[in-house]
Order: structure tokens, then C-alpha cells, then sequence
């Protein structure tokens, strides 16, 4: 695929990288709609129980102020309208503390905050369940029971029998997506027709789950979406914000602005669940795999659910013919928990991979001999053949990069000063899928040039979708980059797959290309001719003289992928040194090597995996979110407390795409790399902590305390 | 935020004036904590008088009287500037390290010398104005004590509060025995000595400091000091920059042959206020500096501390701290 004369694989620049950095790119809240109101949340500060009286009368007079809306006076909304969570001020029921209980509108934003203060609520307090490792062992099973429990052949057996095994619980906390642009929304009715500038990583379903709440239909709610400044999957489900925005326009028949705080950020958009994972390995002396148990103990929130699936790297990793994975919740006075980036998989990741470590540890075996040596011909949950999988290249060939063989294989024995150092391994895997997306091509002959215009409902979260659109659309028009133009975030497009799951590029550029290939096909038949070789759409457009045309296709998966078990794989390669006095830790070189099929671009593709291990070594070392276990408030509000990894914290970092053409997957072979980077991060810089100083932590993150 | 006044002072005889009488106007420096405070209805002066133009801003050598020969430093001077100027860095290199440890660039470059001695601790529960936080509102009780108290006191607390003092520089200005000048409306000029001008809980955690109501800080002065060689502040944390101290320590020595002259040792994060190691001071002076009796004054040092549920690494932390900071301050970078 990666073809020498094509635009597709060459590392071009973002092409929307001018208008972000001068500032022309514009986001929800830069839309210069006029004669603006200002809405801002305020939130419950209990985290259970139900609201008595709220007084909005100091408020509603506050200078400036245009209205207060709280469950009292909110217009009837369909709870179930397929938002994710949050609250819509439909009842005084309190589940959560920082829950939306009203929101304040005024001319300006600081007015808008300032009467926000003004509110007295009275409230009836109940106890709130927040106290996760208290409540853990009371675990009860997944709504969706048939998820509770998969088991192949008799794990417990196996282990019960074996030569070496490891048996240890695993813990990772609450995080949160915290995208650099908090969620925000502008809401404009027109008569009875909405439109809502607001960050969306499903376009179609933001305009659907907006329209169902709202009780109209969805051609009256258009999603405005152009750039998106991070999402990781808060902006994936919609939550109550978008729709409290809308009514706020509604009641003060005037365009409303809303945008999230920080602070607002930790209780109205999702979080990534705390998880307790005990993962037993049983194996032959030879490091045969002969048991994989994994078993959850996760949260949900009060009344609804979601359940990481913190399994699914064990399902499919490794060659094991005794297997069991299970899940047991815990509801929780605490927001909705939701996709959050490489969704149980850079968590389970992180459980197996480090179980893995310390097998290999046992059996005094090179840890990555010993994933070799359980390397899967098939996929075991399902039996089916993989579309590919370059797990073992990217082992083989990230040892060799990294400079593996000067690893000491005895923990705590490589002094440097005052620095232990320490290599670490871990492999990860992330589903590779297409999902059905609609796409027009519009072309337009001006004299002797050609320009396409290429339309459809996707969503770029900054990641790089205009620009591998545009290569893609180039490629199959024969036209220069300059000439085409790519239109997306908007639901007046064409409908298209969320940017979600990983799902995006493969959904777009597969559509893209087909629409390409489409009316190149229908210029041809148009023309009537008969050509030996075949022309291009725009060699068709200038010899038929035609000034413009277009054309739609529906794209869907294909139907023999089906037969195949499509992921990505990779190897992680983590070099740590770790203060021996004070514990601190810095990640002195990283390494990714990925084998996800098609590359569209190597440049947006690179910095999609070194953003993902970021965010990895960001789980392993510095990032939670504390609840107060009484009074269930997260006591990590802003970027002072939830801490991101620094520049400082990490040195080199590379990434290593391995070559791979996987047509079985889909017509581009293009497997999705926005979540694969994250997975088996965590687990490579922790085991590099063990190979350091002989500490083995169980618990994410792995501050300096936990390493004195 | 709420509605406030807000006035420009052009010199320090004006902003005096401006704030005199109005207990609930404030002065307003670099705003980077000031502003914060207020938009999460923290802090809700009534008025702000910004002091950010005054003249207050020079680095000089001190002329005359007791601290001749030391350097005095503006108190609406930039942070960036007190770190890098050359009196600076060349006298009081252990304050240039505190400094540059703290914040961001931009933050530094924003915030003012006074403006950071007043900076008012990170403690949650004191920024989430739900919670109970006797330092916030007095009576309401504290969140922390009982509650997630990691980066929390392990000295010099008390039931009130167990809230630590987040700045950096002010550690350093500790070891150096600095002296914070301010003045009031009057006219008259005071010198506080640095030990005194923070204070501890007790039954009034919400006074974070002894100046008066309506002191402006004009100055700081350091006195001459002979640690310039054998200075280092180290300071631990959950990521290498931006992030405020789980611990840090301040060390300054001064040296004949082997044996310690003169040595200064003060820790933050530890404490309501920066905290000097008086006890492993006493114990090294005179002493030769070797491994056994550096671990010996941690050890004694932190014997006093008393950790709270989830800080009890700070005990530990800060022996191996202190032994670290000496060695590196001995010895450079390891
Ligand atoms: C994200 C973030 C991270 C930070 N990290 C660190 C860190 O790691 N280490 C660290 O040490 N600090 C850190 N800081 C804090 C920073 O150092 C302080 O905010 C700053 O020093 C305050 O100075 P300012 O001039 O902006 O003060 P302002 O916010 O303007 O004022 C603070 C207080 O001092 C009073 N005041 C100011 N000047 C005078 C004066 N001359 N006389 C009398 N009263 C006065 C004001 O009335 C106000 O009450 C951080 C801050 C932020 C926002």
C-alpha cells in the first residue's frame, strides 16, 4: 500500500496546523455568534441524597443575570435520549457529589459565576458509597450478566496443579480524559431548529442523543464540530452539558455560551473507573502458559453502568488453553464512568504485563523469550485467524533498537550515582474495526484545474484526520494536496463513524477513497469511452469538459473481515532511573514499536503513539484522582493536582511502525492507532521499575513514596 | 467571581492609603494565587489596589546597617529576576534553586517577591469552598485532618489545620535567615525576621503570617552569608517540574577542612510555615561531615515529626532528604 508515488505514507504536515497555531481555527466556544448570554453549572455539594429547597431568589437579581434553571423549572426532558450521564435537572435526587443541580444565565460569564455563588441549597443527606476499597469486597455481578464470566477449558484447576504461577491483585485509580479543551457549547435555536457549536467526537451522535433528550427530531439539532482540542473519549457519549445548554438558549430566547471549568471538568464528563485486578498465571517450567485468570473488581455509577473491559488484552494475548476472566461491580456515588483512551485495555495491560514480568521474573527467563514462547497462532477466545499480527516483530525488532541485551537481568544492580536504572518490556494489543461512514465527493473544473471538495460527518480530535484525508482523497483523484479540500464536523454532512475506538481512520479513509474510486467509475461510463489504461477523476473532468460533478457512497465494513480477529499489536520499551534516595523516577528513553497496518501518514501517526505512551507513562507514574472516601468529592481539581507528565519527566522517545499490509481487515488495511500507543505503557515503566530497584508495585500511579 | 473595586496604585504612599481602613480590600501583585482564590470564591476582597506597578523592584547591595554587605531584594520585583540576578546568583545561589524549582517560567515571570512569601497554601480542602477548612472559614473545622491528607504537616500542626505552606523560595529564604521589611500606613518601616513572619496553626490558622492589616512588603533582605559554595535545595515531588514540593530541603554549609562551621537547614513541605532543622543543625556544627554523622542529625531531626494517615512517607522521605541535599551540597550533582 505504501506506494512510492503516493501522498498516502509520506509525512506530511498537519495540513489544519497553520490555522491552529495563528489562532483560525475556530473551536465551540470561538464562534463569533452574536448577542451571546453566559450560562454556568452550579453543582451539588453532597454526594448523595435529595435536594429540599434550593433559594435562587439572591441569584436571579444578581446584576446582569437572565435566568436560573434547577429541577424546579426545567423543561421535561427525555432522560433516556441516549446521553451518557450527567444530570438534566429532571429530579432532586442527588447521586453524586459536583452533580449539576442548576444552571445560572447572564450577560456575562463573570455575572453568570458570581450568582452561581449566590445559591443556597438545603439538602437530605444520605451516607454516599464512595469508599471503593472498603465496598469492593461486596462486588456484585455486571447488569449485562452474560459479560460477568468467560471461561475456556478449567483455569482454577490448571493453577491448583502448577509449577510456577503468580497470583497478585493489581490497582489502578480514577483518571480523568482532561483533553486541553475543556467541553464547551454554543447553543443557537432558530424557530424550532438548533444549532449546537460543540465538541464532538461522534457528530451524528451527539446530534441524535441531543434531539431524543430534547423531544424533537434530529434534523432539528445540527452539531457544529470542526476541531476538537482532545477528547480521549469524554467527548465521545455527549453528556448532560450539551442538551442544559440548548434549554438555557430556549428560556432566554437568546444564543447561550457554556463552557466547562476545570474544576467542573472532574464531575460532568466521565472518568476512567478504579480497577482491582488479580491476574493468575500458571506455567510449565519452560514458561509454557498453562492458566490466565483475570479477575475484575471495578465501579459503576448509582444507576448506571459501565464496565471497563479490563479483560480483553487477556483474551487474546497470549497461547493459553485454560482461561477465565471475570467482573464484578460496584455501584458508586460518583459520575458515570466511560470510555476513556485504550478502555480496559491500557489497564488490563498493565495487570497482565506486569504478571508477565514477574512470571518471567520466577522462571528466570528473559521476559520477552517468554511471550514468544505464547505467541497464539489464532486468536484463542475465538479460534478465528488474525488479519495479521506483528507481535513478535515488534518484540524482536524493539529489542534490537532499544539495545534490550544491556539490560541486567537481576533487579537492582545497574548504579549510576544515584540512580538505579532499569529496562522494561511490555507487549499490548488494541481491536481493529471499520465502521460504516458516508462520504461525497464534489469535483469542479476551473479552466485547467481541478478541485475536490470531500464531505462528510467525521470528527478530527487533533489527531490528524483532515490531513490523512486530504493524502487519501489526493491519491485516488490524481490531484495535488492543494486542491482538495476536506469539509468535516458537521451534522448536516453525510453520516460518518465517531471518532472513537480507534475506528476513525480506517471508517473515513476507506469511505473517502471508495467515493474517490466511485466517480472516477462514473466519469468513465459517463464519457461512454473505452480507455486501455485507466484515467484519473481529473484527467476525466478536463477531457469531458465537465465543470462540476459529484457523487455519494455508504461505505461499509467489509463483509469477509468477519472471519478474522483484526488488531493492532505492540512492544514497549521503557529505560527508568529511579532516585535511590528520594524515589522519584524519570524515564530516560521510550520506545513503541507498532504493527497497525496501513500508515497513512508517519508524521500524525507518530505523534498519535508518542502522545499515547505519554499518557501511559503519565498512568504508571503521576496520574489520579483522589476521592474523599466520606464525602466523595475529587480532591485533584485542576492541573496543579492532577498531574500530567512534565518535559522533564521524560527523556527519548521513538516510535516504529513495522511494515504491514492487511487487506483481510479492510480494503486500506488500516488498523487505528489513536489507542493502541497507550496500552502496555504503564506495564513497560513499571516493570523497568522492578528491573531497577527490585520493587515490584502493584499500584498506579508509582509516586516517589511507593519507592522509598 | 464576585463584583469588586479595583484601583491602580502608582507608589507605595498611595497604595498604603488606598487599602488603609477597608479590611476587605487587598493588594493586588502578580495575581497568580490572588486571582485564582477569587474565581473559585476563595478569596472575595470587596476591593483589590494593585501594587504591580510600584517601584518596589530593585536588587541591590545593601549599604549600611546590620545586614551591610547582604543584598536587598524588591518586593514587587519578578520572580525570574530575583532568581537570575547576578547578586544573586552568585551570593545566594540556594535561593536562585528554590526559586527556579517552583512554578512555571511564565508563572515566575508573573509572580512578585512579596506576592509569593503571602502565597496561600494548596491544601483541597481550603480550595473547595464546600468543605470544611478552618483557614478558609474559622469554626468549620478541617477537612484534611481526617480526610486525604498526603501532602499534609507532619510538623507543627495542629486539630485546626494541618495544612503545609506551598512556597519554594521561602524555604531557601529561611536557611539564609533572611529579614521581610514592610512598612504601613504611616509611614513606618518594620523588619520582621524570617522565622517570625510565618506562623504556625494553632487556634488561628486562618492568620497565615504576622503582618499587620494593610502592611505593604517592600523588601527582603539577606544577610551577607558565607554558603554561597556548598548551597543546594532539593525538592521532591510527584513529577520533575511543575508540581509543588511533597518535601523539599534547603541546605547551606560552610566548611573548615572536613569539619562543618556553619550549616542551615530548612525544609518545606512539611510544615504550616518553612521549617528549620534547628536540631540536625546543632548536631553537625563542629562535627565532620561524613555519611554516619549526617544520618545521625535526619534521624534525630525527624524523630519529632508526627504524620498524619496517608503522609507517613514524609518521615522517611525527609531523613533520606536531608542526607541528600548535604551530600549533593558537599559534593555536586551525583
Ligand atoms: C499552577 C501554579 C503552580 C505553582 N507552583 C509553585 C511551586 O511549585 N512553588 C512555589 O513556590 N510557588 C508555586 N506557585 C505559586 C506562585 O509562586 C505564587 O502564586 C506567586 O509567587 C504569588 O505571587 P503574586 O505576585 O502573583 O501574588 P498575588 O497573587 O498577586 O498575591 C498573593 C497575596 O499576596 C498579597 N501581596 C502581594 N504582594 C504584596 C506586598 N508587596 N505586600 C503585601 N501583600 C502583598 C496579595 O494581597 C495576596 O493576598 C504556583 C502557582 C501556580 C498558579
Amino acid at each position: 500500500m505504501q506506494d512510492k508515488n503516493k501522498l498516502t505514507g509520506t509525512p506530511i504536515s498537519r495540513i489544519d496546523g497553520i490555522a491552529k497555531v495563528t489562532g483560525k481555527a475556530a473551536y465551540s466556544t470561538d464562534y463569533p455568534v452574536k448577542d451571546l448570554a453566559y450560562a454556568v453549572l452550579f453543582k451539588s455539594t453532597i454526594a448523595a441524597g435529595t435536594i429540599l429547597n434550593i433559594d435562587t431568589s439572591v441569584a436571579e437579581k444578581a446584576p446582569g443575570v437572565l435566568a436560573v434553571i434547577t429541577h424546579k423549572n426545567a423543561p421535561k426532558l427525555n432522560v433516556n435520549g441516549g446521553l451518557r450521564g450527567g444530570s438534566l435537572l429532571q429530579s432532586p435526587e442527588v447521586e453524586f457529589f459536583g452533580q449539576h443541580i442548576g444552571i445560572v444565565v447572564a450577560e456575562t460569564f463573570e455575572q453568570a459565576r458570581h450568582a452561581s455563588h449566590l445559591i443556597s441549597v438545603d439538602y437530605d443527606k444520605k451516607e454516599p458509597k464512595v469508599d471503593f476499597e472498603t465496598l469492593a469486597p461486596n462486588a456484585v455481578l455486571p447488569k449485562e450478566k452474560d459479560k460477568a464470566d468467560a471461561s475456556r477449558g478449567d483455569a482454577k484447576a490448571a493453577l491448583s496443579s502448577a509449577a510456577y504461577k503468580v497470583e497478585e491483585t493489581y490497582s489502578t485509580p480514577i483518571e480523568h480524559h482532561h483533553p486541553l479543551e475543556p467541553h464547551a457549547t454554543i447553543a443557537e435555536w432558530n424557530g424550532d431548529r438548533v444549532t449546537l457549536y460543540n465538541s464532538s467526537q461522534i457528530v451524528n451522535g451527539a446530534q441524535t442523543s441531543a434531539a431524543n433528550t430534547l423531544n424533537i427530531k434530529p434534523e432539528q439539532v445540527r452539531i457544529v464540530t470542526p476541531y476538537i482540542g482532545g477528547g480521549f473519549g469524554s467527548k465521545g457519549g455527549q453528556w448532560a452539558n450539551l442538551v442544559l445548554t440548548a434549554i438555557a438558549a430556549k428560556q432566554v430566547n437568546r444564543p447561550v455560551k457554556l463552557a466547562l471549568t476545570r474544576q467542573q471538568m472532574v464531575n460532568s464528563v466521565g472518568l476512567r473507573q478504579q480497577n482491582l485486578q488479580k491476574v493468575s498465571l500458571a506455567a510449565t517450567q519452560d514458561g509454557k502458559l498453562t492458566a490466565l485468570a483475570h479477575e475484575i473488581t471495578t465501579h459503576a455509577a448509582i444507576k448506571s453502568e459501565f464496565v471497563e473491559p479490563c479483560g480483553d488484552c487477556s483474551k487474546i494475548m497470549y497461547d493459553v488453553p485454560n482461561s477465565l476472566i471475570t467482573y464484578r461491580v460496584v455501584p458508586m456515588n460518583v459520575i458515570l464512568p466511560t470510555y476513556t483512551r485504550g478502555p480496559g485495555k491500557s489497564t488490563g495491560s498493565f495487570a497482565l504485563e506486569s504478571a508477565m514480568d514477574e512470571l518471567a521474573h520466577k522462571l528466570k527467563m528473559d521476559p520477552i523469550e517468554l511471550r514468544i514462547k505464547n505467541e497464539p497462532a489464532r486468536d484463542p477466545s475465538n479460534g478465528k485467524p488474525w488479519s495479521s499480527r506483528k507481535a513478535v516483530e515488534c518484540l524482536q525488532v524493539g529489542a534490537k533498537a532499544f539495545g534490550w541485551e544491556k539490560r541486567k537481568a537481576e533487579p537492582g544492580q545497574n548504579l549510576q550515582g544515584n540512580y538505579l536504572i532499569g529496562y522494561g518490556v511490555a507487549a499490548g494489543t488494541y481491536p481493529a474495526h471499520q465502521r460504516p461512514t458516508s462520504a461525497v465527493v464534489k469535483l469542479k473544473r476551473t479552466g485547467n484545474e481541478v478541485t475536490a471538495t470531500i464531505e462528510l460527518a467525521a470528527a478530527d480530535l487533533g489527531t490528524g484526520t483532515y490531513t490523512i484525508l486530504t493524502q487519501t482523497a489526493a491519491d485516488a483523484l490524481d490531484l495535488p494536496l492543494t486542491n482538495v479540500t476536506v469539509v468535516i464536523g458537521d451534522s448536516d454532512l453525510p453520516p460518518a463513524a465517531g471518532a472513537v475506538g480507534s475506528v476513525g481512520a480506517a471508517s473515513y479513509a476507506n469511505a473517502v477513497n471508495d467515493a474517490c474510486q466511485k466517480i472516477t467509475d462514473e466519469l468513465i461510463t459517463r464519457s461512454g469511452k473505452q480507455f486501455f489504461a485507466r484515467p484519473t477523476a481529473s484527467q476525466m473532468m478536463l477531457s469531458e469538459k465537465i465543470t462540476e460533478y459529484k457523487t455519494r457512497v455508504d461505505a461499509k465494513p467489509l463483509e469477509s473481515a468477519e472471519a478474522y480477529s483484526a488488531h493492532s499489536f505492540n512492544a514497549n520499551f521503557a529505560e527508568v532511573a529511579v532516585n535511590r534516595f528520594t524515589g522519584m523516577v524519570r524515564v530516560n528513553r521510550f520506545l513503541a514499536v507498532t504493527g497497525a497496518g496501513t500508515i497513512l501518514n508517519p508524521k500524525t501517526a507518530r505523534s498519535q503513539i508518542i502522545g499515547g505512551n505519554v499518557w501511559g507513562i503519565g498512568m504508571a507514574l503521576t496520574e489520579e484522582s483522589i476521592l474523599d472516601p466520606r464525602l466523595g468529592n475529587f480532591v485533584t481539581r485542576s492541573f496543579a493536582d492532577y498531574h500530567v507528565p512534565s518535559n522533564l519527566d521524560i527523556g527519548d522517545m521513538d516510535a516504529i511502525f513495522i511494515r504491514e499490509d492487511d487487506q483481510k481487515a479492510n480494503k486500506m488495511g488500516i488498523k487505528g492507532i489513536g489507542e493502541v500507543g497507550i496500552v502496555g505503557v504503564a506495564a513497560a515503566v513499571a516493570n523497568a521499575i522492578f528491573n531497577a530497584t527490585g520493587k515490584r508495585v502493584r499500584e498506579l500511579p508509582i509516586t516517589p513514596d511507593k519507592l522509598i | 467571581m464576585r463584583p469588586f473595586v479595583y484601583n491602580r496604585a502608582s507608589d507605595p504612599t498611595t497604595a498604603l492609603n488606598m487599602l488603609s481602613g477597608k479590611p476587605n480590600a487587598k493588594f493586588l501583585a502578580g495575581g497568580t494565587n490572588l486571582l485564582d482564590l477569587m474565581k473559585e470564591d476563595v478569596e472575595r476582597p470587596a476591593e483589590l489596589v494593585d501594587i504591580s506597578g510600584l517601584a518596589l523592584t530593585t536588587i541591590k547591595t545593601i549599604t549600611s546597617g546590620p545586614n551591610q554587605g547582604g543584598v536587598s531584594i524588591g518586593g514587587l520585583g519578578k520572580n525570574t529576576d530575583a532568581a537570575n540576578h547576578p547578586l544573586i546568583r552568585q551570593q545566594y545561589p540556594l535561593l536562585t534553586q528554590a526559586i527556579l524549582a517552583g512554578a512555571s517560567g511564565q508563572i515566575r515571570n508573573m509572580a512578585t517577591n512579596g506576592g509569593n512569601l503571602l502565597q496561600r497554601t494548596r491544601c483541597p480542602y481550603f480550595y473547595e469552598v464546600s468543605m470544611p477548612c478552618n483557614k478558609r472559614e474559622p469554626g468549620t473545622g478541617c477537612g484534611a485532618l481526617e480526610g486525604i491528607n498526603r501532602l499534609h504537616a507532619i510538623f507543627g500542626w495542629s486539630e485546626k489545620c494541618v495544612a503545609v505552606y506551598p512556597s519554594d523560595m521561602a524555604v531557601a529564604l529561611a536557611a539564609l535567615d533572611a529579614i521581610v521589611k514592610v512598612r504601613n500606613v504611616g509611614g513606618q518601616e518594620r523588619a520582621i525576621a524570617f522565622a517570625d513572619f510565618h506562623r504556625l496553626p494553632g487556634d488561628t490558622p486562618h492568620q497565615d503570617t504576622n503582618l499587620a492589616p494593610g502592611e505593604l512588603i517592600t523588601a527582603i533582605e539577606l544577610p551577607p552569608s558565607k554558603l554561597a559554595d556548598k548551597a543546594y535545595y532539593l525538592k521532591v515531588r510527584d513529577r520533575a517540574s511543575y508540581a509543588f514540593a511533597l518535601l523539599s530541603v534547603a541546605v547551606g554549609l560552610e566548611m573548615a577542612g572536613n569539619r562543618i562551621t556553619q550549616v542551615r537547614i530548612a525544609m518545606g513541605g512539611v510544615a504550616h510555615k518553612p521549617w528549620r532543622a534547628l536540631t540536625a543543625e546543632k548536631m553537625l556544627v563542629g562535627k565532620e561531615a561524613t555519611e554516619a554523622n549526617v544520618r545521625l542529625a535526619a534521624e534525630a531531626e525527624m524523630a519529632a515529626a508526627k504524620p498524619l494517615e496517608h503522609n507517613k512517607f514524609k518521615v522517611e522521605l525527609g531523613k533520606r532528604s536531608i542526607v541528600l541535599a548535604l551530600q549533593t551540597a558537599l559534593n555536586g550533582v551525583g
